[in-house]
C-alpha cells in the first residue's frame, strides 16, 4: 500500500525536523530570540560530521563529536552575537536582525571555505530494505538508514526529556521558559542557563545535520530551508513544547512525503509553509502549546 | 477625538527636531536638488561634446537603485510605521512583475494599465497577511510572510505557462507618448531613470503626507503600544490592514518596472534573499526615515556591485559581499540600531 509506505518514509525525515524544531523552541522559549542561525548550525554540524566520518571515525563517536561542535558554535553565536545586545537591553528590538546577519555571515563564510559543491558522507550503515510487516500481501519496508535515524532521534529525545525532567539544570530551564526574571531573583545564574540552552540547541541542530548527511548530500546553502522548516514544526507543535515539536516534525515529514507521492513533487517544500500558516491563523498556540495571553 | 490628543502629544515631541529631508533642507529644496542631479546624470554626456563620463553600467545600477528605493519605501509601511518584521515582501514585488509580464506577453496589454492591475492583485493577496498580522506578530509573523512568499515562488516554479524556473522572457518595452522608454535619453536607461525618479519622489511625498496625517499617528500608536492604542479607541485592525495593503501596492509598482526593465520574469523575483535584502535596506537606511529608505536602497545596491568587481578582480571563487553583508548587519545592530538616517529611539 503506497499510502502506508509514504508515511513510513516520512517518519525519518520528520524525526530530523523534530530535532531542528526542538533546538529552535528551547532558545526561543528561554532567551526569547528567534535564533535564525539555527539552520546554519545544522549545516555546520553536517559538515563537521562529514569531515569526521571521512577521516574514518565510526558513526556514534562522529555523531557525538559533531554535536559537540554544534554546541560550541551555538555558544559562540550567543557570546558574540546576542550577549552584547542582552547587556545593552536591546535584544528584543535588534535580536532578530542580528540573527539574520549572523546567519548570512556563517552561511557565506561556509560557502567560501567549503565551496558550493555538494558532498556526500561515506556509507556508514549498509543500505538494505528491512521489511517491517506485510499489509494485504504487500511488504512495507524501511531502509536501514532511515531506521537508524529514527532510532537515533528517539534516543536523543529520551535523553533530553530525562535531562529536563530529572536534573536541576533541566528544571531551571523549564522555569526559565516561564519567567526568566523571577528565576534570576531566585538566585539562578541566568547567563549560565542561557549558555546551556544554546549548547543543547546547537547539539540538537548538529545531530539533525549529521543525520541528514547520512541520507542526502550536503552543501553550505542547506541550512536556509531546513531551518525554516524546523521553525514551522516548532510552531505546528506549539512553541515551548518538546513533545509538540516531535509531533509537529513527524507530521510535517509525513505531510511532505504524502504531497510528493500524491500531489506533486514540486509542491513538496511548499506544503510545510501552507500547514504552518493555517495553524498560525487558526490556532496560534499550535497543537500542544499553552496560551500566553497579553493582558492590559 | 482620542487621536487628536495623541496627535498633539506626538507633534509636540517632534518639535525642534531637525528636518527629515537632506541636511536640513526643506522637502521642495531636496526634490529640486535631486532632480537637478538626476537630469545632470542622464544628460551630461549629450551636453559635453564627445563625452563618455558616465558608463551605461552605472546608469543600469541607478535604475536598480530606484526600483529598490520604491520597494523599501513600500516595505517601510510594515517594517517601519507599524513596526512588524516582514520577510515576504518579495511576494508583492514578484506579483507585480508576474502580472505585468504575463499580461503583456499573453494578452498584449499596455504596460501602464498593468501597473494598477498588479497593484490591485497585490493588494487583494496581501489581505490574508493582514489577517494573520492581527492574530500573531513578531517572530510568528516573520515566518508567515516568509512562507507566503515561498508558496508563491513554488507556484511560479510549478506553472509551466510561466516557464517554470527558467522564467518568461520577451516582455516589451513600454512607450510614453508614443516614444519607447529606452529611446528617451542618450542611452536606453535614461527613460527608466526619469520615470522611476518621478515615482520615487511622488512616493516620498505620499509617505510623508500619510505619516503626518491621522493615519500616520494611528500607525505610531500601534507601533509603540498596541494595547494602549486599542484602549484609546484606535481601530488597530483597520490600520494594520491599511499599512499592509499600501505596502503591498507600492512593492507591486516596483515589480512591474522590474519586469519591463529586465524584459524577463523568473521565480528568482520571489526568492527569500530578495525579501531579506529589502528588509536590510529598510534597517540599514533607518526605519521611518524617507531619505533613509532611498539611501539604504542605494547603498545596498551599489555595494554588492562594487564587491562583484572586487571578486572578479581577484577571481575569488565566492562572493565576498555576502560575508560582509552579514557583518554589517551585526555591527549595525550593536552600534547604530536605528540605521544610518534613523532617529534615535528614546528609552522608556
Amino acid at each position: 500500500m503506497v499510502f502506508l509506505q509514504q508515511v513510513i518514509n516520512g517518519l525519518a525525515q520528520g524525526g530530523i525536523y523534530a530535532l531542528i524544531a526542538i533546538g529552535w523552541t528551547t532558545v526561543f522559549g528561554i532567551v526569547g530570540v528567534m535564533n535564525w542561525t539555527h539552520g546554519e548550525i545544522y549545516m555546520l554540524g553536517a559538515y563537521a560530521g562529514y569531515f569526521l566520518t571521512t577521516m574514518g571515525l565510526p558513526m556514534v563517536p562522529a555523531l557525538l563529536l559533531s554535536m559537540a561542535v554544534g554546541s560550541l558554535i551555538a555558544m559562540a553565536v550567543d557570546h558574540f552575537g546576542y550577549r552584547p545586545l542582552r547587556k545593552a537591553g536591546t535584544l528584543a528590538t535588534s535580536g532578530f536582525i542580528t540573527a539574520l546577519g549572523l546567519s548570512t555571515f556563517l552561511r557565506y563564510t561556509a560557502n567560501a571555505v567549503f565551496t558550493v559543491n555538494p558532498r556526500a558522507y561515506p556509507e556508514l550503515v549498509e543500505y538494505r530494505l528491512i521489511t517491517l510487516f506485510t499489509f494485504k500481501g504487500q511488504a512495507i519496508t524501511i531502509s536501514s538508514m532511515h531506521l537508524m535515524i529514527l532510532i537515533g532521534t528517539v534516543i536523543i529525545m529520551i535523553i533530553l526529556e530525562l535531562f529536563i525532567r530529572k536534573t536541576l539544570v533541566g528544571k531551571a530551564m523549564l522555569a526559565a521558559s516561564q519567567d526568566m526574571q523571577t528565576l534570576g531573583l531566585m538566585g539562578a545564574d541566568s547567563e549560565k542557563l542561557i549558555k546551556i540552552t544554546f549548547a543543547i540547541s546547537g547539539a540538537l541542530g548538529a545531530a539533525a545535520g549529521f543525520f541528514i548527511g547520512t541520507i542526502y548530500s550536503i552543501n553550505p546553502m542547506m541550512g536556509a530551508l531546513a531551518g525554516l522548516k524546523g521553525w514551522s514544526c516548532a510552531i505546528l507543535g506549539g512553541i515551548g513544547s518538546i513533545t509538540g515539536s516531535l509531533v509537529g516534525g513527524i507530521l510535517l515529514g509525513i505531510a511532505e512525503n504524502l504531497t510528493a507521492g500524491f500531489i506533486s513533487t514540486g509542491y513538496k517544500d511548499a506544503i510545510g509553509f501552507v500547514i504552518m500558516i493555517l495553524v498560525l491563523i487558526i490556532r496560534p498556540t499550535g497543537f500542544m502549546g499553552y496560551k500566553f495571553e497579553e493582558k492590559v | 477625538m482620542n487621536t487628536r490628543t495623541l496627535k498633539a502629544k506626538l507633534s509636540r515631541s517632534s518639535e525642534g527636531r531637525q528636518s527629515e529631508w537632506l541636511f536640513g533642507m526643506s522637502g521642495k529644496a531636496t526634490f529640486l536638488t535631486a532632480l537637478i542631479l538626476v537630469l545632470l546624470f542622464c544628460f551630461i554626456d549629450t551636453a559635453v561634446p564627445g563625452g563618455k563620463l558616465i558608463p551605461t553600467y552605472a546608469k543600469h545600477i541607478v535604475v536598480t537603485c530606484l526600483i529598490y528605493a520604491i520597494l523599501s519605501l513600500g516595505l517601510d509601511f510594515v517594517a517601519g510605521y507599524i513596526g512588524q518584521v516582514s520577510l515576504g515582501h518579495a511576494a508583492f514585488f514578484g506579483l507585480g512583475a508576474y502580472v505585468t509580464g504575463s499580461l503583456s506577453v499573453f494578452y498584449g496589454v499596455n504596460f501602464w494599465i498593468t501597473i494598477p492591475i498588479g497593484m490591485i492583485i497585490s493588494g487583494i493577496l496581501s489581505v490574508p497577511l493582514a489577517f494573520a498580522s492581527q492574530k500573531v506578530k513578531g517572530p510568528f509573523l516573520v515566518v508567515i510572510t516568509y512562507g507566503f512568499c515561498e508558496i508563491l515562488r513554488y507556484v511560479a516554479i510549478n506553472t509551466s505557462a510561466w516557464g517554470g524556473t527558467s522564467g518568461l522572457p520577451g516582455i516589451k518595452t513600454p512607450t510614453l507618448f508614443g516614444i519607447k522608454l529606452t529611446k528617451l535619453g542618450p542611452t536606453n536607461k535614461d527613460g527608466y531613470i526619469l520615470i522611476l525618479f518621478a515615482i520615487v519622489a511622488f512616493l516620498a511625498f505620499f509617505t510623508w503626507r500619510v505619516v503626518k496625517s491621522r493615519i500616520g499617528y494611528a500607525f505610531a500608536a500601534i507601533r509603540e503600544d498596541e494595547i494602549a492604542a486599542v484602549a484609546m479607541g484606535i481601530n488597530t485592525k483597520y490600520y494594520k490592514l491599511l499599512a499592509i495593503v499600501i505596502s503591498a501596492c507600492i512593492c507591486s509598482i516596483a515589480g512591474s518596472f522590474q519586469a519591463v526593465f529586465a524584459s524577463f520574469i523568473s521565480p528568482e523575483l520571489f526568492a527569500s534573499t530578495q525579501s531579506i535584502s529589502m528588509f536590510t535596506m529598510v534597517v540599514v537606511g533607518g526605519r521611518r526615515s524617507i531619505i533613509g529608505m532611498i539611501l539604504g536602497a542605494g547603498l545596498m545596491t551599489i555595494l554588492p556591485e562594487l564587491f562583484r568587481m572586487v571578486q572578479e578582480l581577484f577571481s575569488l571563487p565566492f562572493d565576498p559581499w555576502m560575508i560582509l553583508y552579514g557583518l554589517i548587519l551585526i555591527v549595525m545592530m550593536r552600534f547604530r540600531p536605528q540605521g544610518i538616517w534613523g532617529r534615535e529611539e528614546k528609552k522608556k
